[in-house]
């Protein structure tokens, strides 16, 4: 079944459309606009769902002459990703209408929470490259605004702007990764094109294209940092637990099902394209330092909501490292997980935030025991945490166990250090059991520390984790359903052969099922000793070593700011002089660079115009230097007006009557204009200091040099043809404008909106001469009429 | 690629911008109006410069007929906006410069930096 762009399209367009109107919509429902929010992503899930087992392209053309167009490729890949980027969405806004009450701001958190979904739904639906990078870096900048939503607050501002500029800095490093692939798709698939479907659908060729050009690593590079900033990976993991100061609905949606898996699911749709020895080197050692790293640091975690965003970056390790491995169990480990993490992550996220609603803290020192007062709760985290741990036979285990299978059969086939995979993965295996049972513990037990009456909290709370635990539990009890509903399509997606997806509780021992025993027995039996692990995982982090990259942005941010104060002043300094000097001297450099770069040596003829226009061009230059040696403004404005009418004799010469007339009339209005000034302005100033003349001599000489450059680069030749546009409009001028000269039909015909604009200019600085002049007599009428009562005159008097 | 046209643009240029570095605030004004100058050439080379003729001034003879070789008429209609928009420019900013001489009483701009 081949999909619908109709619908495809209009289910990306719809939380897009209602994010204009939110704040509309937020006037008429106020508090009520997060139910009118899940509507809109409801609908965006019904739509995606009727193309569930659809599989194609559908493209609709947007600049043809660069072969970019609106192109969604819907696979099951896709459809994973947006499906649960909608569904979980639907449960967010309705946790969110409840959570979210009495606070302020709400139409635009709305407005954002809405934009970003639509952006999660283009990543994953677009297969042009050019929408691709749209969608992402949209993801990163509504996202900027969802983890600054407290603008008050100073820490909020903080990690909002971190989330920017690490996630819009692997952005950039995506744009140039897709352009490299856009090039290399030229050998490829002969031509220029963003179409990533081609690609992978080629992706032998475009392989061999990229290495032939020796592009392949850079490209690999530039792609994997762009996933690695998106997806949390080491060393780019700090600005995901800062990104839990948003709130907690924020943090549930960002952390479960959408923002960090941009990532995973970009290196998931390249992978077929990019497999190799490298490939594998580096996204699988980046996956399993993260995982390993994240779990340490999350079982150091004394806030729920700092444990679960520390454990987020440790599970997007696991599927970075599961697409990393070149074995059919490390795609089936990657997209499988995908949808356990978003089943079990959100749930956990929405159960912080109720605890942290109805017990007013977050701090897992002072949490237990709350199973009484939350009983439901607690059956949720119950079924969510054991999930995370990857306890059978909850969901977690199964992807996980994927996991092992894939680090064992690498490890089996390849022998030596690649040993270390499987060991590391059980090792970070061992932590994720530890902090999971961390997290279920303020459930359990005791109570802690005093805290006043605990609420119950209200069904539009409880309900969203509620579903999204049903739904674990489900895919817990019969996975095999969840696979052939939509997982085993995305596996087909993403793997680089034929792959098959069964899972199930193993009925015999191997070692993938020996790593996985070791992990959960390793991690119960860890776990009684965890204030000592997490206190000497403190002082790790905090060692005067230079370990922290947040230390490294911090640093880099706090120097670029200076260096930008000082520099600001050097460059802005109020002086007209300063601000021409840095704008036409980096202006020529620049072209004359580029030319130095791209241009050969044109072929040269030295004189090229007839006589008579050269010996005019000559007295207009001269005209030009008498100008700058005038003794007098005087003598200024006749050398001026010389140079303005020689201008006028070449426009005859250049076959231009009309320019000629206009010329001419303009340059007597100018002169005149210029007399009329210059008698109220007082005689002139010369400039006497040699070195100054000298700088500016030189900075004159390169704009001159860039601009003599330029029209010996750029200009026709004398038996060029005419260009095709000039063509058109000397053929179209009778038919189409009613006009046969040609120049008044282009004006007042064919570009008629240019002109009106030319004239509203005209008016507008006719408008503004009147006021300039009138506005200060007045000024000064009104203070001497009225002594003491300051006129307000914009300010100006003085 | 003539290169006499490139050097009276480029000489055009290099004397707009000498002018637009002075401090007396009418001599900036005189550099843009040069600077204007050199602009208008410089689009009128990128149509080409041929010798002038009757034929090639973009009216067309008759309504209907073939299409005739004529000079560019797209750059012409260009300079012909941008000549009309250089004069509203000159003449704000010799008011501008009139009306700055009224509030700071000195038209040498490196004076305004107080």
């Amino acid at each position: 079944m081949a999909p619908d762009l109709t619908v495809v399209t209009t289910a990306v367009a719809v939380p897009f459309v209602a994010a204009v109107l939110a704040p509309l919509l937020y006037r008429v429902l106020g508090e009520r606009t997060g139910y009118a929010g899940a509507a809109v992503a409801a609908a965006s899930f019904g739509l995606l769902a009727t193309q569930v087992g659809s599989h194609g392209t559908v493209r609709s053309p947007w600049i043809p002459a660069l072969e970019v167009g609106l192109q969604f490729t819907i696979d099951g890949w896709g459809l994973l990703f947006a499906l649960l980027a909608s569904g979980i969405g639907v449960l967010v806004f309705v946790y969110s209408a409840r959570y979210m009450h009495g606070e302020s701001g709400l139409a635009r958190y709305y407005a954002a929470l809405l934009a970003f979904m639509g952006s999660i739904l283009g990543v994953a639906l677009a297969s042009d490259l050019v929408f691709i990078f749209v969608f992402w870096e949209l993801t990163s900048l509504s996202s900027f605004v969802l983890i600054g939503h407290y603008t008050e607050d100073a820490e909020s501002r903080y990690s909002a702007r971190m989330a920017m500029v690490v996630t819009v800095g692997g952005g950039l490093c995506l744009l140039a990764g897709l352009l490299v692939l856009a090039v290399a798709a030229r050998g490829a698939l002969g031509g220029v094109t963003f179409d990533l479907a081609a690609m992978l659908a080629n992706d032998e060729a475009m392989r061999a294209s990229l290495r032939e050009s020796g592009l392949f690593v850079p490209a690999l590079a530039l792609v994997v940092t762009a996933a690695a900033a998106k997806s949390a990976q080491v060393p780019l993991h700090f600005w995901l637990p800062n990104a839990m100061v948003a709130p907690t609905p924020v943090s549930a949606f960002l952390h479960s099902a959408t923002m960090v898996k941009v990532g995973v699911y970009f290196l998931g749709r390249v992978r077929p394209l990019m497999m190799s020895p490298e490939w594998v080197l580096l996204v699988a050692t980046l996956g399993l330092l993260t995982m390993t790293v994240g779990a340490l640091l999350a079982v150091a975690a004394t806030d729920t909501k700092e444990l679960l965003a520390y454990s987020t970056a440790s599970h997007l390790g696991l599927m970075v490292a599961g697409f990393g491995f070149d074995v059919v169990y490390g795609g089936e480990a990657g997209t499988f997980h995908l949808l356990n993490h978003a089943l079990f992550k959100a749930p956990l996220f929405l159960v912080a935030g109720i605890v942290a609603h109805e017990a007013g803290t977050r701090n897992l020192d002072n949490l237990g025991g709350l199973w009484r007062e939350l009983p439901i709760t607690a059956a949720i985290t119950g079924v969510a945490a054991l999930s995370m741990a990857g306890i059978p036979p909850f969901n977690g285990f199964y992807s996980k166990e994927l996991l092992f299978e894939a680090t064992y059969e690498v490890a089996h086939e390849a022998g030596g250090l690649a040993w270390l995979y499987p060991g590391v993965a059980t090792v970070a295996s061992v932590f994720t059991v530890v902090y999971s049972v961390k997290f279920l513990a303020m459930f359990v037990g005791e109570r802690r520390a005093p805290i006043a009456d605990i609420h119950r909290p209200p069904l539009a709370l409880v309900g969203p984790p509620a579903a999204l635990a049903t739904a674990a539990a489900v895919v817990s009890v019969a996975p095999q359903l969840a696979v052939d509903a939509i997982v085993q399509g995305a596996v087909e997606a993403t793997a680089t052969g034929k792959a098959h997806l069964e899972v199930g509780l193993p009925t015999h021992f191997s070692p993938p099922v020996g790593m996985s025993a070791v992990a959960i027995v390793g991690g119960l039996a860890t776990y009684p000793f965890t204030e000592r692990l997490a206190a000497g995982i403190g002082r790790g982090v905090d060692a005067p070593i230079p370990v922290r990259p947040s230390g490294w942005y911090d640093c880099a941010v706090s120097t670029a700011t200076t260096t930008s104060a000082r520099f600001g002043p050097l460059v802005h300094n109020g002086l007209l002089r300063t601000y021409v000097f840095w704008v036409a001297a980096a202006g020529s450099v620049l072209a004359l660079a580029g030319f130095a770069a791209t241009a050969g040596v044109p072929e040269l003829d030295v004189v090229g115009v007839p006589l008579a226009v050269t010996v005019v061009l000559v007295v207009a230059v001269l005209a030009g230097l008498a100008v700058v040696t005038a003794s007098s403004h005087v003598a200024g404005v006749l050398t001026l007006a010389i140079l303005g009418f020689m201008i006028a004799i070449f426009f005859i010469l250049a076959s231009a009557p009309d320019l000629a007339l206009t010329q001419l009339v303009v340059e007597t209005l100018v002169l005149l204009l210029f007399l009329l000034v210059l008698q109220r302005l007082p005689s002139f100033y010369a400039d006497v200091r040699p070195l100054v003349l000298a700088r500016d001599a030189v900075l004159s000489i390169l704009v001159g040099a860039m601009a003599f450059a330029s029209v010996l680069l750029t200009t026709p030749g004398p038996d060029a043809d005419p260009s095709s546009v000039a063509e058109y409009y000397t053929a179209q001028a009778v038919p189409g404008g009613g006009g046969s000269n040609v120049v008044n039909v282009v004006l007042v015909d064919f570009r008629a909106f240019d002109t009106l604009g030319e004239l509203l200019v005209v008016t507008v600085a006719a408008i503004a001469i009147l006021v300039l002049v009138t506005m200060r007599i007045r000024g000064e009428e009104a203070v001497t009429e009225g002594e003491e009562e300051p006129v307000s005159d914009g300010g100006d008097l003085p | 690629m003539s290169v006499a046209l490139a050097v009276a643009v480029g000489g055009l240029f290099a004397v707009g911008t000498f002018l637009l570095l002075r401090r007396d605030l009418v001599r900036v004004v005189f550099g843009l109006a040069v600077v204007s100058q050199a602009t208008f050439v410089y689009l009128i080379a990128m149509g080409g410069v041929a010798e002038g003729a009757r034929e090639l001034v973009p009216v067309l003879d008759t309504h209907g007929g073939g299409v005739p070789e004529i000079a560019d008429p797209v750059v012409q209609a260009l300079v012909l906006t941008a000549i009309v928009i250089s004069f509203g420019t000159t003449a704000l900013a010799l008011v501008l410069s009139y009306r700055a001489y009224e509030e700071n009483e000195t038209i040498d701009v490196t004076e305004w930096v107080r």
